[in-house]
C-alpha cells in the first residue's frame, strides 16, 4: 500500500513532536482536551487510520483503562466520592487525574497515528537528514519492524503449550504467572537468535561498509511543509504561554 | 583461470566449543560452477557459507585456520564492501533477511550501503525485479507477501549488489513447491548467465541443476554418492 506523501515526513514528526511535548507539559483538563481536538483534528485532515490504530491496540486499551482506575483510587487529594467508613476510596482529585492520563494517552495515540501516514523507511530518512547517526534510526525502525515477529514468537509458545493438553482459561492467576516465567525463556532466546540472523543479512548486504550511505528515497521540503512546520511551532508556543500566563 | 572460490584446509570451531565443526575442508570452485552440498543438520554446511562471506571470522567468533580465497583475494583481507559485492547469500528464513517496509526499499538497501549513486541504484532496483518477476510488489510490504515470494525478494536484494558469486543456504527450505520451481527458474537464469552458484540443501529436488554435488560430514567433504 503506498503511503501519504502529500507532506515530507519530517513535517509530520514537527506536528507530532508538538502536540505530544505540549500533552506531557500541559496539567489542566481544558487544555488538554483543546489539544485532544487539535490531534483528532490534524489526524483526520492526514487521513490518518485512527480506527485501525485502536483495533490493533484494543488488548492494551484494556491495560490503559486499568491504570485509569488505579491511578483514580490511588490519588487520595480532593473531595471523597466512594469512602468505605474511614477509608476514601475515591476522590473528585483522582477522577480528574485519571481523565487527564486518558486524554493525554489519547493525544499521544492520535499523534501516532499521523506518524503512521509515512512508511517507516520515509521517517527514518527525515530523522537522517536531521543527521540523526543512520545507525541509532535504523534500529528503531528495525525494533518496530521486529515486535510483530516477538508477538508471533509468544504465540507459538503458548501454541506449543496449550498442544500439550494445558488449556489457558482454567489456569489461576498464580499458574498463569508460573507459565510466563518458564514461556519467558524460549521467547527471549528466539527474539537473540532472530536478531542474530538479522544482523548476518544485514552485513552479507554490506550494512556499515561506510561511514555514510547514499539514499535512494529522497526527500524534499516544500513551501507548504515549511508553512505547516513553522506554524505546528509558533501554535504549540502560544498554548504554551496561555497556559503559563493563565 | 583462477578459480572462483578456493579453500584450502580449512577448520573451524565456534567460541567455548571443543570440537572442530569445519575439520579440514579443501575445496576449489570454478567459475561459472554450480556446486551443491548436502548434508545433515549439525555437519558444518551454514558454517561453511558464514566462512565463505567473512561473516566468520568478523561477526561469528572462534578459531579459523586455513585460506579461503575468493577469485584468487583471501576473504580475511578484504572488506566488508568488497565482500558483499563479491559474495552474496541467501539464508534459509525470509523473514530475518526482510526489514524494509516496502520491497523497492528492501533491495535498495544494499546498494545504498555501498554508496552507489541514486540513479544506479534504481537500474538495479529495476533489473532485479525484473529477473525475479516480482515488478507489480515494488511498493508492497514484504510482510504482506507468501513464503516464497519473500525469499525471492530477499534473493533480488542480494542480486541488487551484483555479486559474482551466489551462496543459497537451504533458501528453498521453508517454502511450498510453486516457491521453489519459481526459486529454481531465477537460479536457472543465473546459472545460464555464468554466475558462480553453491547450493546448500537437504531436498535432492533441489539439486538437478547442479553440475557437481558433494557431502559435508562431520565438517569434512566428500564425493555424494546418493547417501547422507
Amino acid at each position: 500500500m503506498m503511503k501519504d506523501r502529500a507532506l515530507d515526513p519530517r513535517t509530520k514528526l514537527i506536528i507530532v513532536m508538538s502536540i505530544s511535548s505540549l500533552s506531557v507539559f500541559i496539567r489542566e483538563p481544558k487544555y488538554l482536551i483543546a489539544i485532544l481536538v487539535i490531534a483528532l483534528f490534524v489526524s483526520k485532515m492526514m487521513k490518518s487510520e485512527i480506527f485501525m490504530i485502536l483495533k490493533k491496540l484494543r488488548r492494551i486499551l484494556s491495560l490503559f483503562m486499568a491504570m485509569v482506575l488505579i491511578q483514580s483510587l490511588f490519588i487520595k487529594g480532593g473531595n471523597p466520592i466512594i469512602a468505605l467508613g474511614e477509608i476514601t476510596l475515591l476522590t473528585d482529585v483522582g477522577i480528574l487525574r485519571a481523565l487527564e492520563f486518558l486524554i493525554r494517552i489519547s493525544i499521544i495515540l492520535l499523534s501516532a497515528s499521523i506518524l503512521m501516514t509515512s512508511s517507516s523507511r520515509e521517517l527514518l530518512q527525515g530523522l537522517i537528514e536531521w543527521r540523526i547517526p543512520y545507525e541509532i534510526a535504523f534500529m528503531v525502525s528495525v525494533g518496530i519492524r521486529f515486535l510483530p515477529l516477538l508477538r508471533e514468537e509468544i504465540e507459538d509458545t503458548l501454541t506449543a503449550v496449550q498442544l500439550r493438553g494445558i488449556d489457558m482459561e482454567k489456569l489461576t492467576l498464580k499458574e498463569k504467572i508460573h507459565l510466563y516465567s518458564n514461556i519467558f525463556t524460549p521467547v527471549v532466546t528466539g527474539a537473540i537468535l532472530k536478531s542474530q540472523s538479522l544482523s548476518i543479512a544485514m552485513e552479507s548486504r554490506g550494512f556499515r561498509a561506510y561511514n555514510h550511505r547514499t539514499s535512494y528515497l529522497k526527500l524534499r521540503m516544500k513551501a507548504r511543509d515549511y508553512l505547516i512546520s513553522s506554524f505546528s511551532i509558533l501554535v504549540s508556543i502560544l498554548i504554551a504561554c496561555l497556559y503559563i500566563l493563565r | 583461470m583462477i578459480s572462483a572460490v578456493d579453500i584450502e584446509n580449512l577448520y573451524f570451531k565456534y567460541r567455548g566449543m571443543e570440537e572442530y565443526i569445519l575439520g579440514g575442508i579443501d575445496l576449489k570452485i570454478e567459475q561459472g560452477e554450480v556446486l551443491a552440498i548436502v548434508g545433515l543438520s549439525g555437519n558444518g554446511k551454514s558454517t561453511l557459507c558464514y566462512a565463505l562471506n567473512g561473516i566468520i571470522p568478523n561477526t561469528l567468533k572462534g578459531e579459523l585456520r586455513g585460506n579461503i580465497k575468493i577469485f584468487d583475494q583471501h576473504v580475511k583481507d578484504m572488506n566488508r564492501a568488497e565482500l558483499a559485492s563479491k559474495i552474496g547469500v541467501v539464508f534459509q528464513d525470509p523473514d530475518t533477511q526482510l526489514f524494509s517496509p516496502t520491497v523497492e526499499d528492501e533491495i535498495a538497501f544494499g546498494p545504498e550501503n555501498l554508496c552507489l549513486p541514486r540513479e544506479e541504484i534504481g537500474a538495479r532496483i529495476d533489473h532485479v525485479l525484473k529477473l525475479t518477476g516480482m515488478e507489480a510488489y515494488r511498493y508492497e510490504n514484504p510482510n504482506n507477501l507468501s513464503g516464497g515470494e519473500k525469499q525471492l525478494i530477499a534473493l533480488g536484494a542480494v542480486l541488487s549488489l551484483e555479486p559474482n558469486i551466489l551462496v543459497f543456504d537451504e533458501a528453498m527450505a521453508q517454502i511450498d513447491d510453486v516457491g521453489k520451481e519459481r526459486i529454481k527458474g531465477v537460479v536457472k537464469k543465473l546459472k545460464d548467465r555464468g554466475k558462480t552458484i553453491i547450493m546448500i540443501d537437504h531436498d535432492f529436488n533441489n539439486l538437478d541443476i547442479a553440475h557437481r554435488v558433494v557431502l559435508l560430514k562431520k565438517g569434512k567433504l566428500y564425493d555424494f554418492k546418493g547417501e547422507l
